[in-house]
Order: structure tokens, then C-alpha cells, then sequence
């Protein structure tokens, strides 16, 4: 071999290698936790659901199941320091290393009245300037889900349709059933959440299953468990290391709770539930679960049932039989909460109609033995996407794709949306690192050019 | 330079004897390079003119009131990885066998490459149209299309650049292995370029799976971290000067 030939063999030998090297450190760098900007990248993007559904003509049953480590049955506490009662828990950002955020199952179901709920399920109800995106100034009450139809301009969450609009929209079916069990708040006295989205996310007339223990004039709890069957307070270390379990007396209700007694020589540590439980009353306490469900062998286990004609048509979504509907799941796991969760693309039920999940008609006032195979559901972590970002063809090449009312899942996988919803939350870095990295190849593809150009030899050069 | 004074063997005597430096036949190139290009120019206004209902088709602020639909781009973008793979073949084939078929086939090598980098600069220019820049570049799989079809573009036309001006002795000696490798990382390029293009259009391939398997889910936009762009622009400046010093010591 020739000096010039060495050279040249060199040359390609160290530009196979970078081009190695950047295969081997690409993507790095640039996604990670920020939690200044609320930015918490979840250590698993897409998780998994199994779900089943019967009814009897009059009650619908739907029973999930999901994986989950542990099981995380409180939610907000108050803890004793120094004198004060402290709130610990509740709203984190991310996964909650105390474990002080409970597991929750939410489905929101529709009869076909919500325009695009069907094709794009719930990345219709995330309008711009929801409450923990990045930018978003905190605001006093939590911005959250909304139906773009609610607001004369659909990305803005200001523009709330006038009183009279609103009635009318719901009068036509347009809002959502939400349906929201909570391992903490709803689950011990075997109840859900009756929610809905319309032009806010709200819950149904009535009242709710829990209430705050905590009197802000005295700045101590309202209630404590009672004495005389046990402590009073639980211990904050046993509360996070999991120690505290379903055979433990957890909760707070009227079965539990005795008032609050201050003159109790409260030690450092003591631990009381910030939310009393109760019985709901109304609309809002539609759903039921059968009994209290229970984590076993790292699944949790939650069935859920509902007069399949509650009487509230402006609440709630009316289960009819040989009706078609559309579900979109959210799985709150690993003790998250917020925009922290695992979302599923709309799932179509039947009751006994074609579908993705076909509910199974079983005798009237009997119970389902569940013997039908579960659906499977993909969940995935949703990033920070929204509507209005998927319905600008500046910002969204498949914007064409809606407008033309493609469904998403004939673009889109779960894996996929995860991956672009964590992508969406460091647009501009990635963004301008791209265009780094697109210079920089070039600079490469030239550089080798110019070297091959100049070692390249003729035979007549060797003369 | 000096012109070879030794005694060209038989092939050597051929090649000179149908040497594409040849008057006619450079001649007969230019004719078939500018048919092929005011043919691709035809296309490209043909498409422009159906470009009406195609492409996207809402109407924003701010986003062009014309596009062009995809399809255009992906009918086109058969025209250069067709020419580009073909070249490739006649490399392969030329780098393993010195028989008269091979060295045909060697003059035939820059042409080719040459009418699919032309082609391929139309295929990149219809591919931009078809959305707003501003949209495409949000998209990770939109840029990683990006990425790789400037990538490819740019080491083609670096390829035939190169396979113009060393056309009769890209083979000599060991220079035929370097030949062998510049164009199996130019094939390697095109093939995720052109899967990309298949993920974009919502069909993935087993390609699509394979980079995955090997360190690269496609749906992750391609960047480097930038301690890494540091080196890229290093070595590019390393190999030029590589490139300086081995010319002037073997020169």
C-alpha cells in the first residue's frame, strides 16, 4: 500500500468510527428531569391495562387490572412537627419518593355526542395552559381538563362559552362521564368519584366521598382515629415505608374518626389522614365498588358498577343495551398524580355489539363470574401535548390528518405517542441540537470528502 | 502529474479504448444527464401543477397556502435510491472481480451516481414542500428523515464528485476496499433514509425494528449530545488535515 493509500485507509477508519461514536452517544444530554420547568420524565413511558365489562340490563360492572410495585393507599396527610400539623402528599410533581400520592383508575365514556373523542380520546380535552404544564403561571384554582367546544377559541382556556352555550351543549350530550377510583380518598368505604369534563373538569351533584381534615382557623386536623381502638395517629415512617397495610385501620370515616383532641401530647412524626372519608350522596356517588379492592401479588384489582341508567342524562353517560360507546383510560401508578399517568387511546365498547371491548350480557340480578378474556390495553405516558399543538399545521405535520378526522391509532402507537409526548417537553432543545448535530454530520461528510479528494490516487500520480 | 509511462495491460488497453473521456461519449452523457434532468424538471412542474388538494389541507396562519401531496416526493424518491443502489451493485461487484463485465460496469459507476444525486436533489426539494418547515422540523421522525436525507444527499454527491474524478482508478491496488467502504456507509444511509420515509408514511419495516434493536428507536430524534458535536467538528477539520499532510508527503 501506498503513503497516500495508509492515509486514506486511515481516514475512513476514523470517520467510521465517529459516525460509530454518534450512534453510540446519540439522544444523549438533553432529556432529563427538570423539576424548575415541571419536568419529570417517568422511568417506565408505557405501561399496560386489563379491563372487562358485563351488565345485567339494569347495572354495569367494569373490573380493572393493572401492575403497580406497591400499593399506595394514602394520599395527602398531615404530619406533626414541632408544634404544627404539616400537609405532606397530595399534588407532587413526578412520583412522590414519600409514597404519599395514592394509585388511582379514571375512565372518561362517551355515547358518541363529543365530537373526536372516538378518534383522539383524551388529548381532546387538553387544552393550552392546563395547571403544572411548563410555562404555566400557578393560579389559584387547578386549570384542568376542558372540551375544546366549551371556549369560543378552543386553545384558550379564558374564552369560556357563555352560561346559556354551555347548558345547551350539555343538553346535547356534549361532556364526558369520568369516572375516578382512588386507592386512598374513594376505595375503603368501596366508592368512586362520579366526575364529568365539559367546559371544566367537575364533579356531579351531590356530595363528594371525602372532605378535608384540617381547620384552617385552628390549623389542626378535625378528626383523629379513636383511642380507644388503638393509637390515634399513625407514624409517618411506617405511613411511607408501606408498613401501614389493608388490615390496618388507614382511614379516617365515621367508623374510624373520634374529634380531634388537641391537648393530646402529640409526638413528632404522628400522622393523620388529610381527608375524612363518607358516604357520597347523589349524582356523585353513582359508582360503586362491590367491595373494597385489594393489591395482590403487584396488581391491583378494582371492579366498579353503575345503574346503566343513573337518571342524571346531564351528568352521566347512559349505558344502553346494544349501545356502542367509547372509553379512554388513565392509570395513575408509582405515586403519581396530575398529568403523571399512563393514558390508553379511545377504546370502543359494545354491549354486545362489535367493538374493541364487548361487555357481556349476563342474567338479570346476577353477578358476572368473569370468565370472559380481559382487553388488553396499551397505557403510555402522555407528555405535555395538546390540542392545540395537534390541530396547528405549524406544529404538527398530522394536523392535515385530523382535520380529515383520521383516528390516531392508524398513525400512532402507544410507544410512539410516549416517546413524542417526552419529546414535546424539550422541544426547542431538541430542536436546536438537531440542527447542531445536522451541521456538524455535514461538516463530517465534507471533511471526508475534501480528505478523499486529496488522497485518492491516479496511477499516474505514483510516476 | 505525470501521465503512465508503463505498458497497459489488456483490460487497461479497453478501458482507454471506451475511455468516457472520449469525446462522443462525453457527449452521449451530457445528452442522457440533461434529458434526465429536464425530465425530473417536467415531473416536478407536473407535480406542481396537481399540487392543488393534495398535501396539507388546512388552512392556518402563518403555514403555506400551498403543498405538495407526499406522494410526489415518494414517487420521485424511487429515482435516486434506485440509481444510487445500482451504483453500489457495480462497486460491489467491480471490488471483487477484475473481469471485462466488472470493468464495464466501472465506467458505468459515476454516471449513474452522478443521475441519482440529480435526482435526488429534486426528491429533497419535493420532500421540503410537502409541510410547513416549522411543522416537519417539531416532528422527531420528520427531522430524523431530514437528518438522514441530507446525510445521504450530501455523501452521494461527495461520492460522485469522487467517482467522477477517480473514475478509472477507483479500483487500483487497495484503493478498491476504500472505494468499497465509502459506498457500503453511502447504501447503509439511503436504507435508513428510505425506511424513514416508510415510518413518516405510517408504514414501518423490519428496518425500522432492526435500528431499534441496534441503539436507535426511530421515533427519538437523532442529535448528539454536544461534547460530541465538539468532536464532530474535530474531526472534520482532523481529516481534512489528514488529508493535506498524506497529499503532500505522497505527493
Amino acid at each position: 500500500m501506498t503513503s497516500r493509500t495508509t492515509y486514506l485507509a486511515a481516514s475512513v477508519a476514523l470517520f467510521s468510527g465517529l459516525l460509530v461514536l454518534g450512534w453510540v452517544t446519540h439522544g444523549t444530554g438533553i432529556v432529563k428531569d427538570d423539576p424548575e420547568r415541571n419536568i419529570v420524565i417517568p422511568k417506565e413511558l408505557t405501561s399496560s391495562l386489563q379491563v372487562k365489562a358485563a351488565y345485567d340490563g339494569t347495572r354495569i360492572w367494569f373490573r380493572y387490572r393493572w401492575p403497580a410495585a406497591r400499593p399506595n393507599i394514602f394520599n395527602d396527610v398531615l404530619v406533626y412537627e414541632d408544634g404544627k400539623w404539616e400537609e405532606r402528599g397530595g399534588e407532587v410533581m413526578g412520583p412522590d419518593p414519600d409514597n404519599l400520592v395514592e394509585d388511582r383508575v379514571a375512565m372518561m365514556v362517551d355515547d358518541g355526542s363529543v365530537p373526536l373523542f372516538g378518534r383522539y380520546g383524551g388529548y381532546i380535552t387538553i387544552g393550552d395552559g392546563l395547571t403544572t404544564f411548563t410555562g404555566v403561571p400557578e393560579t389559584e384554582e387547578e386549570r384542568s381538563k376542558y372540551l375544546p367546544s366549551s371556549r369560543t377559541d378552543p386553545n384558550d382556556f379564558e374564552t369560556v362559552k357563555p352560561e346559556s352555550d354551555l347548558a345547551t351543549l350539555r343538553r346535547a350530550g356534549q361532556f364526558l362521564d369520568l369516572w375516578d377510583w382512588k386507592s386512598s380518598r374513594t376505595n375503603p368505604l368501596g366508592q368512586a368519584d362520579d366526575t364529568s369534563v365539559g367546559a371544566a373538569r367537575e364533579g356531579d351533584s351531590g356530595t363528594a366521598p371525602y372532605y378535608t381534615n384540617f381547620d384552617e382557623n385552628t390549623g389542626q386536623p378535625l378528626y383523629m382515629f379513636d383511642p380507644a381502638k388503638g393509637d390515634p395517629a399513625l407514624k409517618i415512617d411506617a405511613v411511607m415505608a408501606g408498613d401501614v397495610g389493608f388490615n390496618d385501620t388507614y382511614y379516617l370515616s365515621e367508623t374510624t374518626a373520634v374529634p380531634f383532641d388537641p391537648a393530646r401530647a402529640w409526638q413528632n412524626g404522628d400522622t393523620l389522614p388529610r381527608q375524612v372519608l363518607r358516604q357520597g350522596i347523589g349524582s356523585r356517588a353513582d359508582i360503586a365498588a362491590p367491595s373494597a379492592a385489594r393489591w395482590r401479588n403487584g396488581f391491583w384489582d378494582v371492579t366498579l358498577v353503575r345503574a346503566m341508567d343513573t337518571g342524571d342524562p346531564l351528568e352521566d353517560k347512559i349505558f344502553r343495551d346494544g349501545g356502542s360507546y367509547d372509553l379512554a383510560f388513565a392509570v395513575f401508578r408509582n405515586a403519581s398524580t396530575m398529568r403523571w399517568h399512563y393514558v390508553s387511546l379511545p377504546v370502543s365498547l359494545g354491549l354486545e355489539q362489535p367493538a374493541q371491548m364487548v361487555a357481556e350480557r349476563i342474567e338479570p340480578g346476577t353477578e358476572p363470574d368473569w370468565t370472559q378474556p380481559w382487553t388488553e390495553i396499551k397505557t403510555f405516558y402522555p407528555g405535555q401535548v395538546t390540542w392545540g399543538r395537534l390541530t396547528d399545521a405549524r406544529q404538527h405535520p398530522g394536523a392535515d390528518r385530523i382535520a380529515a378526522r383520521v383516528p390516531v391509532a392508524v398513525r400512532h402507537s402507544e410507544e410512539q405517542l410516549a416517546l413524542y409526548g417526552v419529546q414535546v417537553e424539550f422541544a426547542k432543545e431538541i430542536r436546536r441540537q438537531w440542527i447542531w448535530t445536522l451541521i456538524a454530520s455535514l461538516g463530517l461528510i465534507v471533511g471526508i470528502g475534501i480528505n478523499t479528494m486529496l488522497l485518492m490516487r491516479r496511477r499516474e500520480d505514483e510516476k | 502529474m505525470t501521465r503512465p509511462t508503463e505498458t497497459p495491460n489488456r483490460h487497461e488497453t479497453s478501458w482507454k479504448e471506451n475511455d468516457m473521456t472520449r469525446p462522443g461519449l462525453m457527449r452521449r452523457g451530457r445528452r442522457i444527464g440533461l434529458t434526465t434532468a429536464a425530465l425530473l424538471l417536467v415531473a416536478t412542474g407536473a407535480a406542481l401543477a396537481h399540487s392543488e388538494g393534495g398535501g396539507v389541507a388546512v388552512a392556518v396562519e402563518g403555514a403555506p397556502s400551498w403543498s405538495l401531496s407526499p406522494v410526489y416526493h415518494i414517487l420521485v424518491a424511487h429515482f435516486p435510491v434506485g440509481l444510487w443502489v445500482t451504483a453500489y451493485l457495480f462497486i460491489l461487484i467491480r471490488a471483487f472481480s477484475d473481469s471485462e463485465f466488472a470493468q464495464r460496469l466501472q465506467k458505468a459507476i459515476w454516471p449513474v451516481a452522478a443521475l441519482g444525486t440529480l435526482a435526488g436533489f429534486v426528491t429533497y426539494g419535493l420532500g421540503l414542500t410537502i409541510y410547513p418547515w416549522s411543522a416537519i422540523t417539531e416532528s422527531p421522525l420528520g427531522r430524523n428523515h431530514i437528518m438522514l436525507a441530507t446525510w445521504t444527499l450530501s455523501y452521494w454527491t461527495v461520492m460522485t464528485v469522487l467517482g467522477y474524478r477517480f473514475r478509472r482508478h477507483l479500483f487500483d491496488g487497495a484503493q478498491r476496499w476504500i472505494t468499497l467502504a465509502l459506498a457500503t456507509i453511502g447504501v447503509l444511509v439511503i436504507t435508513i433514509t428510505g425506511t424513514l420515509g416508510g415510518s413518516l408514511t405510517g408504514t414501518p419495516s423490519l428496518v425500522t425494528k432492526s435500528l431499534s434493536w441496534i441503539g436507535w428507536n426511530v421515533y427519538m430524534t437523532f442529535y448528539l449530545p454536544s461534547w460530541m458535536l465538539a468532536v464532530y467538528f474535530a474531526g472534520a477539520a482532523l481529516l481534512i488535515a489528514i488529508g493535506i499532510l498524506g497529499w503532500k508527503r505522497g505527493a
